[in-house]
């Protein structure tokens, strides 16, 4: 099993600090959502998590040592990251994308061998792209595309999988395809999946682990019943919102929501002292 | 994989076809015949001087330049992942120019009677050109390089270099001058086996160097994040890439001259032909960068025959429309 934990984390952007002493760990062979407005942070530590940004103080482990100490082609056979709105030249075939994957566990000059052509034949089969392996990316929708990329991120066979926003500009179907899809991968081979999501629903649903951030701290974590509720969309979005059972999962719903009156200063307090207790 | 060894058939078969048919044609014509004759080792004493002292050197220069620049634009359009990059249009020609004039300037005293000196040009030429992608490198850096930061900055030393190389233009003898104004454009011309022996060994070098390279470079066209999670040090491999890229426009520009467009055409149509997979693209690129050149080479000899023009200038007559489309098409 592979362990990802950020210990003391602090980032900066230039001069000003993101993010502040962040403390956090990933939860093996299960899901976790990371939720927050614009520009809480959360894009920024999932790239640190995934040693696209370094960090100013602290630093991220992967299994317990820090990836800073480790060769980043060890790393790439444990963590794939999939970035947010990710880009392929003109007349890339999918195929082509997806044994792009196969390159940390390749050799100077070396074609692909067998194995590789069976995880590249497996990445394609499990996000449902089998049959458009030949075709050119270009001519794809954004759904089937996204796909691509997860199968690009599987192909490289890793235990780890950080998404960024993967159904940002997808529709609703969309959405829920490559979200199951990430679950299955879960459920049936234990992956260990980290994503970036904007819908509440969405990450309240598939998570087993929530993490709800606001200016770069953790408000709430933990399972979508403790950190989906009232009290805490409150004091991460701003919002008032009504969260209920959802009939078919149990698991928490955001059905509707208002934003919260001018003047109403209190609850951003509350939200400081909740990222304070966190810790402390 | 059936098409891309067709398509590399068709290419070889058309510089092997444009190859003969240059040798024939120039000033003096000579029959296919004759051509062969001279070969064979029984042709006239003047048919053998000029195609082995005149024209056959500066066809596989041509060949040798044509290769480097198509190689070098398509390093730099990958890691700078913009398709509009090439060695022209980032300074790295101009840096090589200028070394090149001002080892002329200062050490050779003038332009003609270059001679033995010839196996020098390259290393000034590379200096210059390493000056320019160094100072295109640090002015972009700001915490890592972001690729159109490059481009930017590069447009930029482009300027600056060639607004130095006008000046020390303007010191030479006008004789110099206009030698060096011709080869800046892009000059062939009395090209001897001095030249191409200067260039061959760097291609040589070079050229399985980024060979070495391709799967790399498929992965950093992909950008920086993707590259990172695929396990590639992305700032150590854009300087790698870049060095060898500024090489080859330096081997190329050192006894080619400042030629444009070709380092931006040649990987473009090969993109167009075979994908955008280096491992097939590259030598698609130079292939295409070699034919474009040699054929080039032949208009520029007989299409104002017997004075001719430069090469360069033959090449952005034929690229300068391409790039206009590439402009509007891109969005």
């Amino acid at each position: 099993m592979t362990r990802l934990e950020a210990n003391h984390l602090s980032i900066r952007y230039e001069k000003e600090a993101i993010v502040d002493d962040l403390t956090l760990q990933i939860p093996e062979g299960k899901i976790t959502t990371i939720i927050g407005p614009n520009g809480c942070g959360k894009s920024t530590i999932l790239k640190t998590l995934g040693r696209v940004m370094n960090a100013s103080q602290g630093s991220v482990y992967l299994d317990g040592k820090s990836i800073h100490t480790q060769p980043t082609k060890q790393i790439a056979q444990k963590m794939a990251i999939l970035p947010q709105g990710p880009e392929a030249p003109s007349g890339l075939k999918v195929r082509e994308l997806v044994a792009y994957g196969r390159h940390p566990h390749q050799r100077g000059f070396a074609a692909l061998h067998k194995q590789d052509y069976e995880m590249i034949d497996l990445a394609l089969e499990q996000t449902g792209m089998a049959e458009l392996g030949d075709r050119s990316l270009d001519a794809l929708s954004g759904g089937q595309r996204q796909r691509v990329w997860i199968a690009m991120a599987l192909a490289q066979q890793t235990e780890l999988l950080l998404l960024d926003e993967p159904t940002t500009y997808l529709d609703l179907a969309h959405q829920l395809e490559v979200l199951q899809v990430l679950q299955r991968l879960n459920e049936q081979q234990g992956r260990t999946i980290v994503l970036v999501i904007h819908d509440l629903n969405h990450a309240s649903r598939f998570a087993d682990h929530m993490v709800a951030l606001r200016e770069g701290a953790i408000v709430r974590e933990g399972r979508p019943e403790d950190v989906m509720n009232t009290q805490v969309l409150r004091d991460v979005f701003q919002i008032e919102a009504d969260v209920v059972a959802d009939p078919r999962s149990g698991k928490p719903v955001c059905l509707s929501y208002d934003l919260m009156m001018d003047g109403d200063a209190q609850p951003s307090q509350k939200a400081f002292s909740l990222g304070g207790m966190h810790g402390a | 994989m059936k098409r891309t060894v067709f398509i590399y058939a068709v290419l070889v078969l058309l510089i092997f076809g444009v190859f003969l048919l240059s040798l024939q044609m120039g000033t003096m014509t000579i029959a296919p015949l004759e051509v062969l004759r001279t070969f064979m080792g029984s042709g006239t004493e003047e048919h053998a001087l000029v195609l082995f002292e005149f024209r056959l050197p500066r066809m596989v220069i041509a060949l040798l330049v044509g290769t480097g620049l198509a190689i070098s634009g398509a390093i730099l359009q990958s890691i700078s992942r913009n398709e509009l990059a090439d060695p022209g249009i980032l300074g790295i020609n101009a840096g090589a120019g200028l070394g090149v004039v001002l080892f002329i300037y200062f050490v050779q005293g003038s332009y003609t009677a270059l001679g033995g000196t010839a196996f020098f040009l390259p290393i000034f030429a590379f200096v210059g050109a390493l000056t320019a992608a160094f100072l295109i490198y640090t002015l972009a850096w700001k915490k890592g390089v972001t690729p159109i930061r490059l481009l930017l900055v590069g447009i930029g030393i482009n300027a600056g270099f060639t607004a130095i190389l006008i000046v020390f233009q303007l010191r030479m003898n006008p004789n110099d001058f206009m030698q060096a104004t011709v080869w800046l454009n892009g000059d062939i011309w009395g090209a001897t086996w001095h030249e191409t022996l200067a260039t061959l060994p760097w291609m040589v070098l070079l050229i399985p160097l980024v060979m070495m390279q391709a799967k790399t470079l498929n992965v950093m066209r992909l950008g920086d994040p993707s590259a990172v999670s695929l396990g590639i040090k992305v700032e150590r491999t854009r300087r790698r890439l870049l060095v060898l890229a500024v090489m080859l426009a330096g081997a190329s520009v050192a006894v080619g001259g400042a030629i444009s467009f070709l380092g931006l055409v040649a990987p473009h149509i090969a993109r167009r032909m075979v994908g955008p997979r280096h491992q097939v693209m590259i030598p698609t690129a130079a292939m295409i960068g070699a034919l474009i050149l040699l054929f080039s080479d032949m208009i520029s000899r007989n299409i104002l025959s017997p004075s001719e023009i430069p090469v360069g200038i033959v090449v952005a007559i034929l690229g300068a429309p391409y790039f206009l489309y590439l402009l509007m098409k891109t969005p």
